[in-house]
């Protein structure tokens, strides 16, 4: 089974790069006089999330550093020096919010797209991209992930809506890279599945070979992971002998966890509302209220009953959407995403009218049985009928090819070639909240770009170059490709291709 | 089943715009029979003709502009200047293109329907020599899978069994038919082999402790003597029912399994062994050796260590899936670009998706590759003509020329192009119906009102 998904922590057979490279890139760093986004980053806590609604685009770093070398990263990559001036020229632009340019020219400045049409001036100094022959599209935006981080499910407990992505971040070296390879500039990292509130989400921008903290995207919106269906029950899970089952096992006490979580989480935050009025309402000399006890656990459930927080939703099957969404409607929030969704299609008139979007596979079916009434089609017919729908990968693998899982929506269901390449960039984007920065090729966005040798969705294109804020994190002229391993192989013909034995080797 | 569409057999077509005239679709379609898996049927012409197409018949130069004509399951003409006969059902190609059908040449089809359900997963048999087990005999020619697949424009399938070292024989199978044994191409189409490995030997299951290299390697060790003599025991069955057979005395009791690796040991079937890192594939080489075994290498990860010595011993590879992740510190570019590889050094090369509900992605696995230097028309021959050559059916699969089975697919586009739409498939001369499970939930719940 591909999935990544699942009741059990995701094995980690290899070695940590970035143990190795981390000195090297950071000294890198700070060599090349760039400070990290996350230098400035506060940790934001959990008490104080930042409004849901979309940031203004944050202001970048003013100082403006030349391009110039820098030092080797992980997997001996340089790292590319923080962006100046750059234009990409006489390029197809698929802009995805507009349109096509033909022989378009994208001028970036200071990390952002600073102009974008046929007629772009290139000023003095840029550095000059050569797009002749070559398409850019946004970069590419993976909705569902679990690259990146140390581990995956806290799968104890049902409710875990304490535990943080952000907290067990690391710089996953082969699989980010490879992921930038594809085009992907973007991911959501979700826990897994395992229990109903899984943990915060955190949105990266695979920033490869930076100091961890730089994968964070600055001011995407908080989100939290929920999940129903067949891993959340444990139904494919055997139980050791003497251990007991976890609670719920079933699709009704799912529902029946999810309102008593958030009846408390109502009762909380009666608790610190009545605090805050008291306060309010002090008087000289009156004794100071004692504020409600902080629960980490229920914090997170407030701010999504308070629009401070993105519900996404791991859910299969059509009627187990309906019940969080009936849930969400008692409780008095919106549901920002169905993750996977593979029934969507059977009810998309009730995800039109609670404006909730779904983050789907292309075609991936047939691996359980909620996957079982999943169709190709899916991405297509809800589209056509409304939902707001992206292509995710939920897989280190499937993620280098999302461009390829776009464009079967053209064969299956027959979207139009626009309406595919946005559920891997703009609609991703929407979903998370993030769209005034990140998804489509218009002035003011972030210059996050992937350049493809043909049309992306045409068998036999590839990614040569991969942007973020205007920094060529992935370079197919420079990248280590089998081409060049055989060509060291034949220069030491000695070592006769032999593979030490390793335990880190084989499936993962 | 959670639902039962209730739009069964009503020619429900996926897709939108066809530019098929409707009546010719909707004849093409009633003379199918009901039933979603079995495209053939005694009352259903057995006279087809797609006129106007451009004509890709894989072996010999594309035809603009060409007619093919199919008569009782065989192509029965091909070219520019075909007439077409007055008994024929019509297809209009203008605009479309003419394939054959696609080979994925290693599947499990039929042999598992949903994954995480056991009753219905006979990919693996329980312990490591099964030589004996037929993966035919475990094809479910029900599966819902088989029609998803072969409506994106697969039509024939290498499946088998996995699990242990020796899993059984494979089976080569047309995605169409009443029986197992009517879709059967090959009964027997190869045994099917894993040659031992490390991570193999490390599996302890769950909790279980982490081995020393030196412990993983006398474990490798020990399945790769037991590999050995397994077929050690099979040359001397083989020899020993020889001499009997010669009229020599004695006796010999019958075994199943030996018996069936006789065919094996004589060179008369080949097997199929999967391997990836180089050790496995030096000693699959070495085994081939001893044995004189013909073998067919599948999957081949780290194969390019080693392509010219398989080009000059004509040893194909089945390659893929190319949706894998490189090996640890491989190349980010190592899967894609093996296919493109082991094509120039001169292997021929065929793909597969090691999969059932995968397999109708095949193409696009293909697809990846060529991005990687493989070249297209070379990309095509290993999804037609080199997988029907590796399994020694090139006489009567995998191109468009005449006196071939009819397995054929018409496509508005390059069938690596994962936009393509697969308009018309065609098994031994039949229209395929366009009702497989997932066209069937698609006009039902398309249908439903806003």
């Amino acid at each position: 089974m591909k999935t990544t998904e699942g009741t059990g922590a995701r094995g980690h057979g290899g070695t940590n790069v970035w143990t190795h490279g981390c000195a090297a890139a950071l000294a890198a760093v700070i060599l090349a006089g760039v400070v990290p986004a996350v230098a400035q980053a506060q940790r934001r806590p959990a008490q104080a999330p930042a409004p849901a609604a979309p940031a203004a685009p944050q202001q970048v770093a003013p100082a403006v550093t030349p391009p110039q070398a820098s030092g080797p990263g992980p997997l001996g990559i340089a790292i590319p020096p923080a962006g100046g001036l750059v234009a990409i020229t006489n390029a197809t632009i698929l802009t995805a919010s507009h349109g096509t340019i033909e022989r378009g020219t994208i001028l970036i400045r200071d990390g952002r797209i600073a102009a974008v049409g046929q007629n772009v001036q290139v000023p003095a100094g840029a550095q000059v991209i050569d797009g002749t022959g070559r398409y850019v599209m946004p970069g590419i935006i993976d909705s569902h992930s679990h690259t990146a981080i140390e581990a995956v499910n806290e799968g104890t407990n049902s409710i875990t809506s304490e535990v943080r992505v952000e907290d067990v971040l690391r710089q996953d070296g082969g699989s980010i890279y490879r992921e930038l390879a594809g085009g992907v500039t973007t991911i959501q990292v979700y826990h897994g599945s395992a229990n109903t509130i899984g943990g915060q989400s955190s949105t990266l921008k695979l920033r490869f070979g930076l100091p961890v903290d730089s994968l964070l995207f600055q001011g995407a919106p908080p989100g939290l992971k929920f999940a129903l269906g067949e891993n959340v029950r444990q139904s494919n899970f055997q139980p050791q002998p003497g251990q007991t089952r976890r609670y719920p096992a079933s699709r009704m006490g799912v529902e029946e966890l999810l309102r008593d979580a958030f009846t408390r989480a109502q009762a909380y935050r009666r608790e610190w509302q009545a605090y805050d009025a008291a306060r309010r309402a002090l008087r000289r000399g009156q004794a100071e209220p004692v504020p409600p006890r902080r629960d980490l656990q229920l914090d997170p459930l407030v701010e999504i009953l308070e629009g401070r927080r993105l519900a996404h939703v791991h859910a299969y099957r059509s009627d187990e959407m309906l019940m969080f969404l009936r849930v969400a409607r008692d409780f008095g929030f919106r549901v920002a995403s169905f993750e996977h969704g593979l029934e969507g299609y059977m009810i998309t008139n009730e995800l039109v009218a609670a404006g909730t979007g779904v983050s789907t596979f292309a075609d991936f079916w047939a691996y359980k049985l909620e996957a079982w009434d999943a169709l190709p089609q899916n991405a297509a017919l809800m589209a056509e009928r409304g939902v707001v729908v992206s292509i995710n990968s939920d897989d280190d693998e499937r993620a280098r090819r999302l461009y390829q899982e776009a464009a079967k929506t053209v064969n299956y269901g027959g979207a139009t070639e626009d309406e595919a390449l946005r559920m891997i960039t703009l609609n991703p984007a929407r979903q998370l909240g993030i769209e005034s920065r990140v998804g489509s090729i218009d002035v003011g966005k972030d210059a996050d770009l992937a350049i493809f040798s043909g049309h992306p969705f045409a068998p036999g294109s590839r990614v040569e170059k991969t942007l973020i804020e205007g920094r060529v994190f992935f370079d197919r002229d420079t990248a280590p490709t089998l081409e060049n391993l055989m060509e060291q192989t034949r220069r030491q013909p000695a070592r006769q291709g032999g593979r030490p034995v390793t335990s880190a080797g084989g499936a993962r | 089943m959670k639902r039962t569409p209730e739009d069964r057999g009503t020619g429900a077509r996926r897709h939108r715009g066809t530019g098929i005239p409707l009546a010719l679709t909707v004849a093409l379609v009633a003379a199918a029979p009901l039933a979603a898996q079995q495209p053939a049927a005694a009352h259903s012409p057995a006279v087809y003709a797609i006129r106007d197409a451009t004509i890709v018949p894989v072996v010999g130069a594309r035809i603009a502009g060409g007619t093919i004509v199919l008569r009782n399951g065989r192509i029965d003409a091909v070219g520019a200047g075909v007439q077409v006969p007055a008994d024929a059902q019509v297809i209009d190609g203008t605009g479309l293109f003419v394939y054959p059908g696609l080979f994925d040449a290693g599947t499990t089809l039929g042999l598992v329907e949903i994954g995480s359900v056991p009753g219905g997963d006979d990919r693996r048999e329980l312990g490591d020599f099964n030589p004996h087990n037929d993966a035919l005999t475990a094809v479910n020619p029900a599966s819902e899978i088989i029609p998803t697949v072969r409506v994106n424009g697969v039509t024939t399938a290498m499946t088998a069994a996995r699990g242990g070292v020796i899993a059984g024989q494979a089976a080569l199978i047309d995605l169409a038919g009443w029986t197992a044994q009517e879709m059967a191409v090959l009964p027997r189409a190869g045994m099917a082999l894993s040659f031992p490995r490390i991570a193999a030997a490390q599996r302890g299951g769950p909790g279980a402790p982490r081995r020393s290299e030196s412990e993983q390697r006398e474990e490798l060790d020990r399945q790769t003597r037991a590999l050995r003599d397994y077929f050690g025991d099979a040359l001397a069955y083989a020899d020993v029912g020889a001499r009997l057979a010669a009229g020599g005395t004695g006796t010999q009791e019958v075994s199943l399994p030996m018996e069936a690796m006789v065919p094996v040991v004589r060179g008369e079937s080949p097997v199929i062994v999967e391997a990836d890192n180089v050790e496995q594939i030096r000693g699959a080489l070495a085994l081939a050796d001893s044995f004189h075994l013909r073998i067919i290498l599948r999957s081949g990860r780290e194969a390019w260590r080693l392509a010219d010595t398989l080009a000059a011993r004509r040893i194909p590879v089945i390659v893929g899936p190319t949706t894998n992740s490189p090996g640890d510190g491989d190349p980010y570019d190592a899967v894609y670009a093996l296919p493109g590889v082991l094509a120039r050094a001169g292997v021929t090369i065929a793909f597969q998706t090691a999969s059932a509900s995968d397999a109708r992605n095949v193409a696009y696995n293909a697809a990846l590759a060529t991005a990687y230097g493989l070249d297209p028309d070379e990309a095509l021959r290993a999804l037609t003509i080199n997988p029907a050559r590796i399994f020694g059916v090139a006489d009567r699969y995998g191109s468009l020329e005449a006196g071939k089975v009819a397995n054929l697919i018409v496509t508005n586009g390059d069938p690596l192009d994962p936009r393509t739409q697969i308009r018309h498939v065609f098994i031994r001369g039949r229209p395929i119906p366009q009702d497989d499970r997932h066209n069937r939930l698609y006009q039902q719940y398309r249908a439903r009102p806003r």
